[in-house]
């Protein structure tokens, strides 16, 4: 019987070595032939996803098996977050003589992006989980996570949501922005950091100096704001769209 | 080059641990977002040295994609939400953020910058 015990404990402990390398490895790869092609749209996060799902399902390994082995991995958003503190210093500096413009700005279009994306999702899909989700898609993926975990919304589908925001705005995003007359680089920036993050803005970088830095002063200033107003806003959308 | 990753490592280290104090205590964020801001914080008051960290932090930035993924391959647990919602998802995502480009960009181009040019 204790034999039994200890080879289950070995093999678990294999299983969890093995899933870790293998998510790592699937990712690196992804990551090298993205720095290779220099495509957008072939994004490692959601292509390892991609990769990893038909595996699991071929294997018939149960999710549930899978997250608890990578838990490790999963326990690194949490250093992750804290470590975005580094660029929020850095571009605490450079707004500091437009500030209030830029804060009230962003203020309003977090609200409002919240506001419409919860209300939609409610009226459409009507899944609260899904709403909250969706209301943190804008923001870089950790934060938005570590909120959703917060707000009892779904972790996989922020995720998935937030590479797609990612993904429109990286594509589409300068492409629009140029149609609407919005030519600045300064306002492009802004624009596509607040939109689509970090995968936007690591895109618009290659454009100009300008875009790149406006583009990630968006990306932190939006996430720490959500951070700030969802937990009170996404509450109090509940309890008016989901009478009970 | 050690000396500088240790630091840094130590550095998140003590300002998640402190998050998750705060975090503790008071509710409302993550714990990880207070020890961002305690981070942000003390690199403001030059309690710790910007340059010390700084290759660390860019490399765990530009690695730390990784760590989304077991979080994201949840979605093989959503089979049937994809199924009936999935287009309703991606429409609503897709208005979202074009809305909120727009907003963002009209607003700042518009008001900001032309009210500056005319100020000057």
């Amino acid at each position: 019987m204790e034999q039994l015990i200890d080879n289950i404990d070995i093999l678990s402990f294999i299983l969890t070595i093995a899933l870790i390398l293998a998510t790592i490895g699937v990712y690196q790869f992804f990551a090298y032939l993205q720095s290779k092609t220099q495509l957008i749209w072939l994004n490692p996060m959601l292509l390892s996803i991609a990769a990893i799902i038909p595996l699991l399902l071929h294997f018939k390994l149960p999710f549930d098996q899978y997250f608890h082995s990578t838990q490790m991995l999963n326990n690194l958003l949490e250093p992750a977050v804290v470590a975005l503190g580094f660029p929020l210093y850095q571009h605490l500096n450079s707004i500091k003589h437009q500030w209030k413009a830029l804060g009230l700005l962003l203020v309003l279009a977090v609200i409002l992006v919240i506001v419409i994306s919860f209300t939609l999702t409610i009226v459409f899909i009507a899944i609260p989980e899904i709403a909250v989700s969706l209301s943190l898609k804008s923001i870089t993926t950790p934060i938005g996570i570590a909120l959703t975990q917060q707000l009892n919304g779904d972790t996989s589908i922020t995720a998935f949501a937030i590479i797609l925001a990612g993904l429109f705005g990286a594509l589409l995003g300068p492409t629009w922005l140029n149609f609407v007359n919005v030519k600045s680089a300064k306002a492009q920036g802004l624009a596509i950091g607040a939109a689509s993050h970090a995968l936007g803005t690591a895109t618009i970088s290659k454009i100009s100096y300008e875009h790149g830095a406006y583009g990630s002063l968006s990306l932190i200033v939006c996430a720490v704001i959500t951070a700030l107003v969802s937990p009170f806003l996404i509450n109090n959308l509940t309890m008016l769209l989901i009478p009970f | 080059m050690v000396k500088n990753v240790f630091y840094s490592t130590s550095i998140i280290a003590i300002c998640l641990a402190l998050g998750k104090v705060i975090a503790a205590y008071l509710g409302g964020l993550p714990a990880s977002l207070y020890g961002m801001l305690i981070f942000t914080s003390a690199l403001h008051f030059q309690l710790v040295n910007p340059k010390k960290i700084a290759s660390t932090i860019s490399w765990i930035i530009q690695h730390m994609g990784v760590c989304f993924v077991p979080a994201g391959v949840g979605i093989i647990n959503h089979y049937q939400l994809i199924k009936d919602h999935g287009f309703a998802l991606v429409t609503i995502i897709f208005i979202s953020t074009f809305i909120l480009l727009s907003f963002v960009g009209l607003t700042y181009q518009h008001l900001v910058l032309n009210k500056k040019s005319c100020t000057h």
